[in-house]
């Protein structure tokens, strides 16, 4: 089920009514019914891919309780190995399988083995990469002994199967989500209007930026050779504002159904944008899939201490991960790559913390050089992103090759299609995005100060324009992740 | 939670007062069938596909007939005849009125379906298009039509609009803009031949479910009024491309024409008209067209 689609508009609603109104005093069957509800929200894609969720829940449940009463830590560890082989076992399969086999086959012809590829017919079950990082962070948790397993089956189900977060994250920690399911939850109306006025965000990014942008980015990246170099630019930055849009907009919504629920997920973009360098970019940009890289892989590999061939090896290894978890093609480990170029002169110059605090914090404007910094990081962010949305890295390269063509007299391509509205939209979306950075999301602060009927006006205004702008329910973008 | 539940309702109220009044926006521009579903029920039809939707112009019923007849024809796609062609008619109709006027426009296309089975009536495409799932054919704005049938974004109702050579008029003729110098209507008609020659001619069957469905749409106007048969004109080669479809055509009609106050085929007099494609009647055409059906009218 699409988050901008009508089936969810009666869902949610429907869900919703159930949970405060008659099952409002018992947590438990509070619980069941946000497990139930994730079944047929996951379902209403494909139900037989229902079984992966399930037994990723029944899987880990049992090592968590397992490793409880376990203190010899050879039986431990095969307890962690049993949870990691099965998690990311079913990812592998799924995800990875045909890539290394055609990669496998390409290799051994290349010595003059001639194989043939046994390639399957796979379908990708939607959310895979999510929800499996989010049950494996729960068993590696309960191994380090930082958080105690859980007893109850239905608050571990409801924990693995959110449905507001199932699908495309934020990717939670049990430490934060799984004790919000033990708890009594009460309806607090400050906090559902937040998580409304978060939807409604949400929902404008997806609908008016990311679609919008979406338009032109397909056509300019799938015809690129016809195109001029100033077109090629533009096609590139869209695709910043698409992805950006699509994904931090999806975040949004999650969020902000989870608080409905009476529920806190955690950030997972904080304006990247508007970042004065790659690793603040980083800090900033799907935060929770970073952070858990950096929690069970970056740490674990020694981080950022050691000797510069270590510190420049972890780099390079997070990155390429983080990559390849979002698909199997060489472009997202290019990608990988190139972001791990980036950030390594700030590593080893340790000044990949001189930016925590969100930009001009306090004031209207950036100064110059902050202004400078910003265009500079947003401009190789997004040329790392070419890489990230073209299908090959010999396209990679002929895009790249072809932008460069560049000649600043030319406006680009505009053929049929007007896309002075979409570069509008975007404007105005940056400087929302530009005053509203200080908050949680945009919107979270705008207009608290203004009278009723203004600020009523400017939501009302947002859901018009949403409506205006929707047509065909299009996927989110990070679903193929 | 009840101020909230309060709040949300109204707030969804006042969002959905903003979208009608933009949806009030939709006119004959917005798409070739919109206006049709927002006008009231009527008392005389012009029923059939896009030929008499191109063709037929009920403004001249009304300067030599006094009578106002509203176009109800859509496209061989959408309104062949059938069960949802005779519900969404029925729909449309002003059962209120007796003594009415129904032109029904025939030809072997919309008796013939291009399903495998051509009288699997489940399959029929019309189903699940407009005709098929707008059950309110009088509301204006149409939430229902715009919702299930609007392409594209409704951002396109306020601007993005008089692009098109299209204009759907409130009485229900579709006003086509078309370049008709020699060359281009020549390449539009040899196009038009070649897709009606290569695509239908191949897959359109007889369809004895539609033809039914004929009989029966007529039997239910003949209770209000009068019904007309006509077999509006097209190009020469079309019009060989129709011969062998169905040879037998007027010999089916024919069978009809005691069920209804007449036929009149137009199709003797093809040369005497312009085509924008070969399959539509040009505008200027269209005219000459209804005025001859008119006449022909008066005399019965």
């Amino acid at each position: 089920m699409l988050f901008n689609s009508v089936d969810f508009a009666i869902f949610l609603p429907i869900v919703f009514i159930l949970y405060w109104f008659f099952i409002n005093k018992n947590i438990k069957l509070q619980n069941l019914l946000i497990v139930a509800a994730s079944y047929v929200f996951y379902g209403w894609w494909d139900w037989r891919f229902l079984s992966l969720i399930i037994l990723s829940t029944v899987i880990d449940y049992g090592v968590g309780l397992k490793l409880k009463g376990e203190d010899r830590i050879f039986r431990r560890k095969v307890l962690l190995w049993i949870s990691i082989t099965f998690n990311l076992g079913i990812l592998g399969f799924f995800k990875y399988y045909n890539f290394f086999i055609e990669n496998f086959t390409t290799a051994f012809s290349f010595f003059g083995a001639e194989i043939k590829p046994n390639t399957l017919n796979l379908i990708l079950p939607i959310g895979i990469s999510f929800y499996t990082f989010q049950t494996l962070s729960y068993t590696i948790d309960v191994y380090k002994r930082k958080i105690q397993p859980t007893r109850d089956v239905i608050a571990f189900a409801a924990f693995v199967g959110f449905f507001p977060q199932l699908v495309a994250g934020p990717i939670e920690r049990a430490a934060n989500l799984l004790p919000q399911f033990h708890s009594k939850r009460k309806f607090d109306y400050a906090k559902a209007v937040d998580g409304m006025r978060q939807i409604l965000w949400g929902l404008f990014k997806k609908i008016v930026i990311a679609d919008n942008c979406a338009e032109y980015v397909n056509l300019i990246f799938s015809n690129s050779t016809d195109f001029s170099g100033t077109t090629l630019v533009l096609g590139a930055i869209l695709f910043a504002f698409q992805v950006y849009g699509d994904f931090s907009g999806y975040s949004d919504i999650a969020i902000g159904t989870a608080r409905l629920f009476g529920f806190n997920l955690m950030k997972n973009f904080d304006f990247p944008y508007f970042s004065r360098d790659i690793a603040e970019f980083w800090r900033r940009w799907h935060i929770s899939l970073i952070t858990w890289f950096r929690d069970y892989l970056y740490i674990p590999l020694g981080g950022s201490r050691g000797t510069t061939l270590n510190k420049i090896r972890n780099v390079f290894i997070i990155f390429i991960v983080s990559g390849f978890w979002h698909g199997a093609n060489w472009n997202y480990v290019m990608w990988g790559v190139l972001n791990a170029i980036y950030l390594l002169p700030l590593m080893l110059r340790k000044s990949n913390r001189n930016h925590i605090e969100i930009v001009a914090k306090g004031k209207h404007y950036p100064s110059l050089k902050e202004l400078a910094s910003i265009l500079f990081t947003f401009s190789i962010a997004t040329f790392a992103m070419i890489i990230f949305r073209t299908e090959t890295l010999s396209h990679s390269m002929q895009y790249i090759s072809d932008m460069f063509k560049f000649s600043p007299s030319q406006i680009p391509w505009q053929g049929d299609m007007n896309y002075s509205t979409t570069l509008i939209l975007v404007f105005v979306f940056i400087i929302i995005e530009w005053f509203g950075r200080e908050g949680e999301y945009a919107i979270e602060k705008m207009g608290l100060n203004w009278p009723k009927v203004v600020r009523w006006l400017f939501y009302i205004s947002i859901t018009v324009i949403t409506f205006l702008f929707s047509g065909t329910e299009k996927e989110f973008f990070y679903f193929q992740f | 939670m009840r101020r909230f539940i309060i709040q949300l309702f109204i707030f969804c109220l006042l969002s959905l007062s903003v979208i009608s009044l933009i949806f009030l926006k939709a006119d004959g521009y917005t798409d070739p069938f919109y206006i049709r579903f927002t006008t009231s029920k009527q008392k005389n039809l012009i029923l059939g596909t896009s030929r008499a939707a191109q063709g037929i112009q009920p403004r001249f019923f009304k300067e030599m007939m006094d009578v106002d007849i509203y176009n109800y024809s859509f496209t061989i796609g959408q309104s062949p005849y059938g069960r949802t062609y005779l519900e969404s008619i029925k729909r449309k109709h002003n059962r209120n009125e007796k003594d009415g006027l129904f032109i029904l426009a025939v030809d072997p296309w919309c008796i013939s379906s291009k399903n495998e089975n051509p009288n699997d009536s489940t399959r029929f495409r019309e189903n699940n298009l407009c005709l098929g799932n707008t059950t309110i054919v009088n509301m204006k704005p149409n939430f229902q039509y715009l919702f299930n049938n609007f392409s594209g974004k409704y951002f396109d109702l306020l601007f993005n609009r008089k692009k098109t050579s299209m204009f759907l008029h409130t009485n229900g003729w579709l006003e086509v803009t078309a370049r008709m110098d020699t060359a281009v209507v020549k390449e539009r008609i040899d196009y038009k031949v070649k897709i009606y020659r290569e695509k239908n001619l191949t897959r359109y069957k007889f369809s004895s479910v539609r033809f039914d469905y004929l009989k029966k749409t007529i039997l239910y106007l003949r209770e209000y009024g009068k019904v007309y048969l006509v077999r509006l004109p097209m190009h020469e080669k079309i019009m060989e491309i129709e011969k062998e479809l169905m040879p037998d055509f007027n010999t089916k009609i024919t069978g009809l024409i005691p069920l209804s106050d007449g036929y009149f085929d137009m199709t003797p007099y093809n040369e005497k008209y312009e085509y924008t494609d070969g399959n539509h009647l040009y505008k200027e055409s269209g005219e000459l067209v209804t005025r001859e059906i008119i006449h022909w009218i008066k005399t019965q």
